[in-house]
C-alpha cells in the first residue's frame, strides 16, 4: 500500500504548496529558477509560467516532434478548457501545474524546473510522475495525460498516422472550434 | 390538451417564478418515463434538464466536443481519488443518449433478492411484469443481428468458443443502425431508441414542458404542500450559471441519476442517515488486444457480444461474478486509456485498426458514498473491496485467454505500468495486479444507490414508492433507489421501475 495513499488530492496539493513555500523561504532562489514569465498573448486563464509548464508537459507526453499538432496549440486548448471549468478545478489544476514545474526540485532534489529540462530528461522525469509510488503524483500525470490524449487524437491531422478514416457521416468540420 | 415544448434557457436566462403541479428533475430514463406517464394522465408536468438538446448533426462524432457536451463534468467526473472515471450523461434524454445501447432487463432473481434481502415487498415479479414489458417495448429491444456483429466482437466470441466459455450476443435498442461506431458520443441518425427518441416526444405530445440548461440546486419547504425548488440557468455550453429562478411544485420527482439526485438531497439538507450511502459503481476494467489482421473496431456496433461465463447470482449479495464485454471508442478516448509517453503513444495508437478491446464488468457491493465538496459540488468516494479486485483479475484473465485463443499476439491490461500477456503462461502477471489507486483504467457507467429504498426509515432513505423519508411528495424515481445492482446495464431496469413508480404515484391521486 502506498504510504501516501491516505492523502486526498486537495490535501496533497495544499501540502505541496506548503512545502513549496517552506522551500522558498529557505531557498530564496526557488522562484527565480523559473525565470521571467513569458508574455503570451490571448491567454484566458493561465499565466505565462503555467502556460509554459503545460506546453512542456505536452512535449513530454506526446511525440510532437513528428506531429502536425504543436504544444502551443495543446496548451491553448487547455487554457480554453479551464475557462469553462469550476473555480475549484481551476485552482487544483493551476496548483498541479506549479507542482509539476518544481517536480525536479521536490522529487529529485535538482535545482532546475520542469520546463527547463531537456526533452529526453523531461520525459524521464515525467514518467516518474506516471509510475510514481505516490498516488497523487500518478493522479496529476493521469489528469494531464487524459486531457492531452483526447485533444491530440481528436485532431484530424493526427488520424492518418493511426489509420483512422474519421467519423463516417457527413463532412465533419476540419477542426474543432477553439474554446 | 396542447402540445408541450422544449426550451433552452441559456438564450433567455432571466426567468420569473413558475408554479407547476409536478416538477421532474432530470430527463433520462427515469425522468422522461415519469413525464410521459404523468402528462398522459393529465398532470401539469415541467422537466428540468441540466444539459442541452443535442440531436442530429449536433452530435458531431468527435471526442472533444461530445465528451464536453454530453457527459457530466465534461467527461471528467471521477471518484475523489481519481481512481475511477464516473461516466454519466448530461443531455436531454440522459445517459441513454451516450450508452452502448445494451438491454439487460431487470431479472426475476434481482426482484426476489430485493424482496427477500431488503424487504421490498412491493417489488414482486407480478407487480413489475407489465412495467418490464413496457420498458422493452419502449426500447424496441431485439437481439443484435448477426450481420451487425463486427470483427472486434466476433474475435471475442471466437476466442470464447475456443476455450469453451459461455457468452451471448446482447439485446440492443437500435432501429436502423448504420454501424457508425460512435454510440458512446451519441447517435446522429437517431437509431438508439432512447428517451430522446421515444418517451420525450410522447411526453411533449401529452403536454409536458422541458427546460434545458436548467440545473436544480436546492429543494426548500420539502414538507409543505408547495415545494420551492431553486434553479440555476446555465450558459449555452453548460459551463457557468448565468441566471436563476424558482419553481413552486406540489410534487417533486428527482430523476437526475444516482449521483445527482443524491447530491440534490444533500445540498438541500434533506434525507436521513442513509442519504449519500450505499452507492454502487459497478467497476469496469479496460483490456486491449492486438491482432495482426485488420479489425477496424471503430466501425459497427461497439458492444455486441458478452462473455457471461463468470456471471452468477449470490444469495447474500445479489448479482455477482463478472462479465467480459467487447467495447471500442473513438481515438481520443482509447488513447486516453493507454499509459504511454512520447513515441510510445503513437506506436500504440498506430495499431488502432488492429485493436479489439473489452471491459470486465463487476457487479459490486454498494461500498461508495456521495458527498459534497465545500463548494457544494459532487464528491464520490468509493471503497474498492478485495472481492471486486479479485473478480476484475479473473475477468481480465478470461478476456486475455479469449483474445489469445482468437489469435491476438498480445493482450494488455493498461495499468500505469502496462501488464502485457502474450501467452497463457503470462496470466500470472494479471494475478499480481494490486489495483492501487490511480493505476488502472477503471470506469463506472452504471451508478446505483445513494438514496436506497427500504421498507422502513431505519433501513433506507426512500420508501418503496420513492418518497424521500421526511418529506411530503418529494420522490426519487431513478437508480439512486436501488439497494443492489439491478442489472449489468441499467437502462431497462430504470425504465421499468420509473414506470412502476409513476403508476403508483398516479394511483395515490
Amino acid at each position: 500500500m502506498d504510504a501516501f495513499s491516505f492523502l486526498r488530492r486537495r490535501t496533497f496539493l495544499k501540502l505541496g504548496i506548503a512545502g513549496l513555500a517552506g522551500l522558498g523561504a529557505a531557498g530564496g532562489a526557488l522562484w527565480s529558477m523559473r525565470g521571467q514569465a513569458p508574455a503570451v498573448a490571448g491567454l484566458k486563464v493561465l499565466d505565462g509560467h503555467r502556460f509554459a509548464t503545460m506546453k512542456a508537459i505536452a512535449e513530454a507526453q506526446l511525440p510532437l516532434e513528428s506531429a502536425a499538432v504543436t504544444s502551443d496549440h495543446l496548451a491553448r486548448m487547455f487554457d480554453g478548457f479551464l475557462q469553462g471549468e469550476h473555480d475549484e478545478n481551476v485552482a487544483d489544476l493551476a496548483t498541479a501545474l506549479l507542482l509539476v514545474e518544481f517536480g525536479p526540485l521536490i522529487f529529485e532534489g535538482r535545482f532546475v524546473t520542469f520546463s527547463h529540462l531537456a526533452l529526453e530528461d523531461r520525459r524521464r522525469h515525467w514518467r516518474g510522475w506516471m509510475e510514481s509510488e505516490l498516488a497523487l503524483r500518478r493522479q496529476v500525470a493521469l489528469a494531464f495525460r487524459k486531457f492531452l490524449h483526447v485533444v491530440f487524437f481528436d485532431d484530424p491531422k493526427v488520424w492518418p498516422a493511426i489509420g483512422y478514416p474519421g467519423p463516417s457521416l457527413w463532412g465533419m468540420p476540419a477542426e474543432e472550434p477553439t474554446p | 390538451m396542447s402540445a408541450g415544448a422544449i426550451h433552452d434557457l441559456s438564450s433567455d436566462p432571466r426567468q420569473g417564478e413558475r408554479s407547476v403541479d409536478v416538477l421532474i428533475i432530470g430527463s433520462g430514463c427515469a425522468g422522461a418515463t415519469a413525464a410521459r406517464a404523468l402528462a398522459r394522465a393529465g398532470r401539469e408536468v415541467l422537466v428540468l434538464e441540466e444539459g442541452g438538446d443535442l440531436t442530429g448533426q449536433k452530435l458531431t462524432q468527435r471526442d472533444g466536443r461530445m465528451y464536453d457536451q454530453l457527459y457530466q463534468d465534461r467527461g471528467g467526473r471521477m471518484t475523489s481519488d481519481l481512481t475511477m472515471a464516473v461516466l454519466q450523461g448530461r443531455v436531454l434524454g440522459g445517459s441513454a443518449v451516450i450508452n452502448a445501447s445494451d438491454v439487460v432487463p431487470l431479472s426475476d432473481e434481482v426482484l426476489r433478492f430485493w424482496q427477500r434481502k431488503h424487504g421490498l415487498t412491493d417489488y414482486s415479479v407480478e407487480h413489475l411484469e407489465p412495467h418490464r414489458h413496457q420498458a422493452l417495448a419502449d426500447l424496441r429491444a431485439t437481439p443484435i443481428p448477426e450481420e451487425q456483429v463486427n470483427r472486434a466482437n466476433r474475435l471475442l466470441r471466437e476466442g470464447a468458443a475456443k476455450i469453451g466459455a459461455k457468452g451471448e450476443v446482447m439485446l440492443n435498442n437500435r432501429v436502423g443502425c448504420q454501424g457508425l461506431g460512435t454510440c458512446l458520443i451519441g447517435c446522429p441518425i437517431g437509431a438508439k431508441q432512447n428517451p430522446r427518441v421515444v418517451a420525450i416526444p410522447d411526453a411533449l405530445a401529452a403536454g409536458a414542458t422541458f427546460l434545458c440548461r436548467a440545473r436544480a440546486v436546492r429543494i426548500d419547504d420539502a414538507s409543505a404542500e408547495l415545494k420551492r425548488v431553486s434553479v440555476r440557468v446555465l450558459d449555452a455550453n453548460g459551463y457557468h450559471e448565468v441566471g436563476g429562478f424558482t419553481v413552486r411544485a406540489r410534487v417533486v420527482i428527482m430523476a437526475a441519476s444516482a449521483v445527482n439526485s443524491t447530491q440534490l438531497v444533500l445540498r438541500s439538507g434533506l434525507g436521513n442517515q442513509h442519504a449519500g450511502k450505499h452507492l454502487s459503481l459497478q467497476p469496469q476494467l479496460g483490456i486491449v488486444a492486438r491482432f495482426r489482421e485488420q479489425v477496424t473496431p471503430f466501425r459497427g456496433i461497439p458492444q455486441a457480444y458478452a462473455v457471461t461465463e463468470g456471471e452468477r447470482f449470490d444469495d447474500e449479495r445479489g448479482l455477482w461474478g463478472f462479465r467480459v464485454e467487447a467495447i471500442m471508442g473513438t481515438p481520443g478516448i482509447i488513447a486516453s486509456l493507454l499509459p504511454r509517453l512520447g513515441a510510445e503513444v503513437m506506436g500504440a495508437m498506430a495499431a488502432y485498426p488492429q485493436l479489439a478491446a473489452s471491459l470486465v464488468l463487476v457487479p459490486d457491493e454498494p461500498s461508495g458514498t456521495v458527498g459534497l465538496t465545500k463548494a457544494g459540488r459532487v464528491r464520490i468516494d468509493y471503497e474498492h473491496k478485495d472481492n471486486h479486485k479479485e473478480r476484475l483479475r479473473e475477468g481480465a484473465k478470461l478476456a486475455a485467454r479469449c483474445y489469445l485463443a482468437a489469435g491476438a499476439y498480445e493482450v494488455e491490461v493498461p495499468m500505469h505500468r502496462p501488464v502485457v500477456v502474450t501467452s497463457e503462461r503470462d496470466l500470472a502477471l494479471i494475478d499480481a495486479i494490486p489495483f492501487e489507486p490511480c493505476t488502472a483504467p477503471l470506469m463506472s457507467a452504471h451508478q446505483q444507490g445513494g438514496l436506497r429504498m427500504a421498507a422502513s426509515e431505519a433501513e433506507g432513505a426512500c420508501a418503496q414508492n420513492g418518497l424521500l423519508y421526511g418529506t411530503r411528495d418529494v420522490y426519487c424515481f431513478d437508480a439512486a433507489l436501488y439497494p443492489s445492482s439491478s442489472s449489468s446495464h441499467t437502462q431497462a431496469p430504470i425504465l421499468a421501475t420509473a414506470s412502476f413508480l409513476s403508476e403508483r404515484l398516479l394511483a395515490k391521486g
